[in-house]
């Protein structure tokens, strides 16, 4: 019996072959191939998720000249970093950019407020409705975006005493190309409620009995006993609340037409519309669009693992 | 004040519990007290998925029965929206593109995740990385990586027409070609959608009993019918769950087709959701529109009614 000791890891996916019978040396050996060619496949695999993002950032990079040759060189022959300052140039980049952290900023707070509000009231509150009241926030999960779009942008279009409208929502623009029709409709969401209240469930009660005890009030046994004891689900809510924003597009590109209003996403697909010709710049815009992302991913990944198997949002 | 008001109410973790029926008229007003609070705290959710939710879902299913160009007040024309859909070859066409869409980017999608997911979750140096790799398209936005695969697809000067002229194949027009475009923009959705079936799957797989391999061991069965005979029965809840979110997201495909193909060529790409973009939004057909989301939403509904049959099985 020279075999390693079972693991875990080993027993869940079957690759520990651990027939006594076999000669050790055998067994050794065929469990080294299988390690090298299971670690080359998965290379493989995550190359092919990792390549289009090099290639993105070497596109950025190149020059007009390079870009037209074929076949098409990986990495650039010459660095060309001003594409960057070019870009910026070509379109205003900046300001999609400042706009769309404006945006996902705003709807991370208002989530975190009241969704964590909502959560904690419907775990750890009694009163009449709650049940119904629930419900009504599982069923609202289960829609579809575009099963309510058309009214949403109805919604944003008619709404009284804005952008020139009356009481009744006539006769002017409403919430269109405002900030308010790119903050507000988005800035709650049922699944963000939902996970409030599941991270509140799982708090014991005793918590609030002692301190109703200490005699603290209501809402400050909310805020400061239970609030910061979910913490990394609050890390967890926050992410994915600010990443959704981020790499939203419909709902930007239906309610802005004005320039100085366009969120990232929005600004790259009109680009490529008018200048579709220009992929290094093109590229580096979009290098900007996901670099954010892909550093918050690589920095806070335990946060959304842990919020994407939780929710499994998109 | 508060000190008194509370301990007398019996508290249990199970939030289905009733209240329970207070004994004195001192925890009688502290219920009511604690009812308003829970109200207070709850409400502005209920006004804001009220408002931009609920009352939309219901007022598309209204407008689906109208004829609403935004600019008249819209008129009721009953079922007329729906038997138009029915006649209308470029709607039909959409949700066969739809259903074609999502069986390559969930189950088959999900097939190779269970794979991906069951490599790693072994002892691997690697694993980490393999894993943030396998993950890194999810995180980022749709648009942008469509943007990055539009160039790629790029007949011309794209990566992909240059590593297969590399290896001597002909380069395609890919998004231009009817026959590619609808495989290359499910190339698109199953490359990015792929990392998040593989978490779940991760997750899953850690609450596997150890002891049901070491029994399957003890009989002699090998790695492959471990995978079946095991791994696969014990993946089924999780595989119920990545089903149901992956067809829910993969129904609502918008950005990458908006971006790759504008539902072209020739209708090849179309998908209900851009069905729907066009009628509310180029044509301005609003009653259109809403009678083609409730039609989506229908058949999300049949979806996950049959995902449910398919995966949970005797559990129900």
């Amino acid at each position: 019996m020279t075999a390693e000791p079972l693991t875990t890891r080993s027993l869940v996916t079957g690759a520990h072959e651990d027939f006594p019978t076999k000669p050790a040396g055998r067994r050794r050996n065929r469990r080294w191939i299988g390690r090298v060619v299971l670690n080359l496949a998965l290379t493989l695999g995550a190359l092919t998720m990792v390549v289009p993002f090099i290639w993105m950032i070497a596109t950025s990079l190149k020059s007009p000249a390079e870009l037209a040759e074929f076949p098409p060189t990986f990495l650039p022959k010459v660095w060309e970093w001003s594409n960057y300052p070019e870009a910026l140039q070509a379109a205003p980049f900046a300001t999609y950019f400042r706009n769309s952290f404006i945006i996902s900023a705003s709807h991370t707070i208002i989530t975190l407020i009241f969704a964590a509000m909502a959560g904690y009231s419907l775990a750890r509150i009694r009163f009449r409705g709650r049940e119904l009241v629930f419900l009504g926030f599982v069923a609202m999960l289960m829609i579809p975006t575009y099963t309510k779009i058309v009214p949403q942008f109805l919604l944003v279009k008619f709404m009284p005493l804005f952008g020139g409208n009356d009481i009744l929502g006539q006769g002017g623009s409403g919430w269109l190309n405002t900030w308010w029709a790119l903050i507000i409709p988005g800035g709650l969401s049922a699944t963000a409620i939902f996970l409030f209240r599941q991270f509140y469930l799982s708090l014991p009660t005793e918590l609030a009995e002692a301190a109703r005890i200490d005699g603290l009030s209501e809402f400050r046994i909310f805020s400061r006993i239970y609030t910061p004891l979910i913490k990394p689900a609050i890390a967890t809510v926050a992410l994915l609340t600010f990443q959704e924003s981020w790499n939203n597009f419909l709902w930007p590109l239906l309610v802005t037409t004005r320039d100085d209003l366009r969120v990232i996403q929005v600004g790259l697909a009109v680009f490529q519309q008018l200048d579709g010709t220009q992929w290094q710049y093109l590229m580096a815009g979009t290098t900007m669009a996901t670099i954010p992302m892909v550093l918050l991913f690589l920095f806070c990944q335990k946060y959304f693992i842990q919020g994407f198997t939780n929710a499994g949002i998109k | 004040m508060t000190a008194t008001r509370t301990p007398d109410v019996p508290r249990t973790l199970d939030p289905r519990q009733p209240p329970p029926i207070p004994r004195r008229a001192a925890s009688k007003r502290a219920a009511r007290k604690s009812g308003l609070f829970g109200w207070l705290m709850v409400a502005p959710a209920v006004f804001h998925i009220g408002l931009w939710t609920a009352i939309p879902v219901l007022a598309t299913i209204a407008l689906s029965f109208t004829d609403y160009d935004i600019f008249d007040a819209p008129a009721w024309i009953g079922l007329d929206n729906y038997v138009e859909i029915f006649q209308d070859p470029v709607f039909g066409q959409a949700t066969w593109n739809t259903i074609v869409y999502t069986f390559w980017t969930v189950p088959a999608s999900m097939a190779i995740a269970m794979v991906i997911a069951v490599a790693l979750n072994q002892n691997l140096r690697l694993r980490t990385w393999f894993r943030t790799a396998f993950f890194l398209p999810q995180v980022t936005a749709t648009v942008a990586i469509a943007m990055v695969w539009l160039w790629i697809f790029n007949p011309q000067q794209g990566l992909l027409n240059g590593i297969l002229s590399v290896v001597g194949i002909p380069g395609q027009a890919w998004l231009a070609d009817p026959e590619w475009a609808l495989p290359s923009v499910i190339l698109v959705g199953a490359w990015q959608g792929i990392g998040i079936k593989m978490l779940i799957y991760i997750a899953a797989l850690q609450n596997v009993d150890p002891s049901l391999y070491e029994a399957a061991a003890v009989d002699g069965a090998g790695p492959i019918r471990k995978f079946f005979a095991i791994t696969v029965p014990m993946l089924k809840p999780a595989t119920f769950f990545v089903l149901i979110i992956s067809i829910i997201g993969a129904f609502q495909v918008f950005d990458q087709i908006y971006v790759l193909t504008d539902g072209g060529p020739a209708n090849s790409t179309t998908m209900m959701t851009y069905e729907v973009y066009r009628s509310a939004f180029q044509n301005f057909e609003m009653g259109m529109a809403s009678a083609q989301s409730v039609l989506l939403f229908l058949m999300l509904l049949v979806m996950t009614v049959i995902g449910r049959r398919a995966t949970k099985g005797d559990e129900g």
